[in-house]
């Protein structure tokens, strides 16, 4: 396929027409913050947090869902931009009741790296301190509403690689929660397969295996792109 | 408007005997048990049990062959589906700016001291809900309440307990 030039941060490149920005960047070792985005899933722009400057176009545009275009002209690091996702992270903590000291994802948090990575000092907002359960049914894993960003990872993984839809999601506003069946208790679902795939696709403390403590989590994400990238191969 | 009836749903499963559950079937093979029409199902579901009751939150997931969360999903989403019974009559106080002016405050007063009822809720008997809406647009009326999907305008409190002992005592 015929690439097209783009330029990104003043450089130029010849990029796939139909990979997106965040594709792309990501291909050149142009670092965009995500938090949504999970290789292996589809990407639906929910974090806000890829989100860059295109010539022309006024208003931010998230990098996972747009694609590049013939010499379209990116900015990734501008003063808006870092200003959007100091705001953004900054919500994140605000929303729920992130509490790092005793969370089992101490120290290999997506959401943690990313209060590092945007230099995170305080929180200018209030925040909710929602009363959020603790679903501890299921007898191999929790599920902390408490830790849960919304960022839909687990949905996806459990709809789009495992099959089973066992997660979705509830309500809207700040009362949205990620649900299992009818709002059933994790261990009553019906349609879980307890493959544990939404544990791995979590990028904060949410979801994680019983038996594990305080700052022992070892995830690892990239196996749901690896199961993507297996089942394309032709044997 | 539909006649609302005064079979209980039961726990677990629905009869399909019920002419509610009838009517949910028929609506649904109209469909072609096709995914699409869940938001059009749940429409006929509601307006024929009042509310959405999980068993038939469960018929409609197994018919569709859709995802229980996925349903659930949808059915939270949308302010018009309601997980809960209303109650077999409704009253929907406006609380808009002209009819909170005009003693909507009064009206919900009145209703709290007659049938100990709060905005929200529903006796326990499940024969009324009250309700309060931001506004219904009919300020000319104020105050407006809504009694069984019938607008009532310029409404004392006595015509509202009157309205709404006789809305009770039809069925």
């Amino acid at each position: 396929m015929n690439k097209i030039p783009v330029i990104i941060d003043d450089k130029n490149f010849e990029v796939d027409p139909h990979k997106t920005i965040l594709e792309v960047c990501r291909e050149h070792d142009i670092e965009i913050l995500t938090m949504c985005h999970l290789k292996g899933l589809t990407d639906i722009g929910a974090c806000r947090l890829c989100l860059v400057e295109v010539e022309g176009i006024n208003k931010l545009l998230s990098a996972c869902t747009t694609k590049v275009a013939a010499n379209m002209v990116i900015k990734t690091q501008t003063e808006r931009i870092k200003k959007y996702q100091r705001i953004t992270t900054e919500l994140f903590f605000a929303e729920r009741n992130h509490v790092c000291a005793v969370c089992v994802s101490n120290g290999k948090c997506e959401l943690q790296n990313l209060g590092y990575k945007v230099e995170l000092d305080r929180i200018r907002y209030p925040h909710l301190f929602p009363q959020c359960e603790v679903d501890t049914s299921h007898p191999w894993y929790v599920m902390d509403h408490n830790r849960c960003i919304m960022c839909t990872r687990c949905v996806r993984a459990c709809n789009e690689v495992e099959g089973a839809h066992n997660w979705d999601v509830m309500n809207r506003g700040h009362q949205v929660r990620i649900i299992s069946d009818f709002n059933t208790p994790w261990g009553e679902s019906t349609t879980c397969t307890s493959c544990g795939k939404c544990l791995h696709a979590c990028p904060t403390g949410a979801i994680w295996p019983k038996a594990i403590v305080q700052g022992q989590l070892e995830k690892n994400p990239g196996m749901v792109n690896e199961l993507v990238e297996r089942r394309k191969m032709k044997l | 408007m539909t006649a609302h009836t005064h079979h209980h749903v039961h726990e677990h499963e629905l009869s399909k005997t019920d002419p509610r559950v009838k009517l949910l079937a028929a609506k649904i093979k109209k469909e072609n048990h096709k995914p699409d029409a869940l938001i059009e199902i749940l429409h006929t579901a509601q307006n024929a049990f009042g509310y959405l009751p999980k068993e038939v939150l469960v018929y409609i997931a197994h018919e569709l062959k859709l995802p229980p969360s996925r349903v659930f999903s949808t059915v939270t989403f949308y302010h018009f589906f309601s997980l809960k019974s209303k109650g077999e009559h409704t009253c929907l106080v406006c609380t808009g700016t002209a009819c909170y002016v005009k003693g909507a405050q009064a009206l919900l007063n009145k209703i709290e001291s007659q049938f100990a009822l709060k905005p929200g809720q529903v006796t326990t008997d499940n024969k009324l809900g009250v309700a309060v809406a931001r506004c219904i647009g009919a300020c000319g009326l104020a105050p407006a309440v809504v009694i069984d999907n019938e607008v009532q305008g310029k409404v004392t409190a006595d015509d509202l307990i009157n309205s709404i002992n006789g809305k009770i005592a039809t069925i």
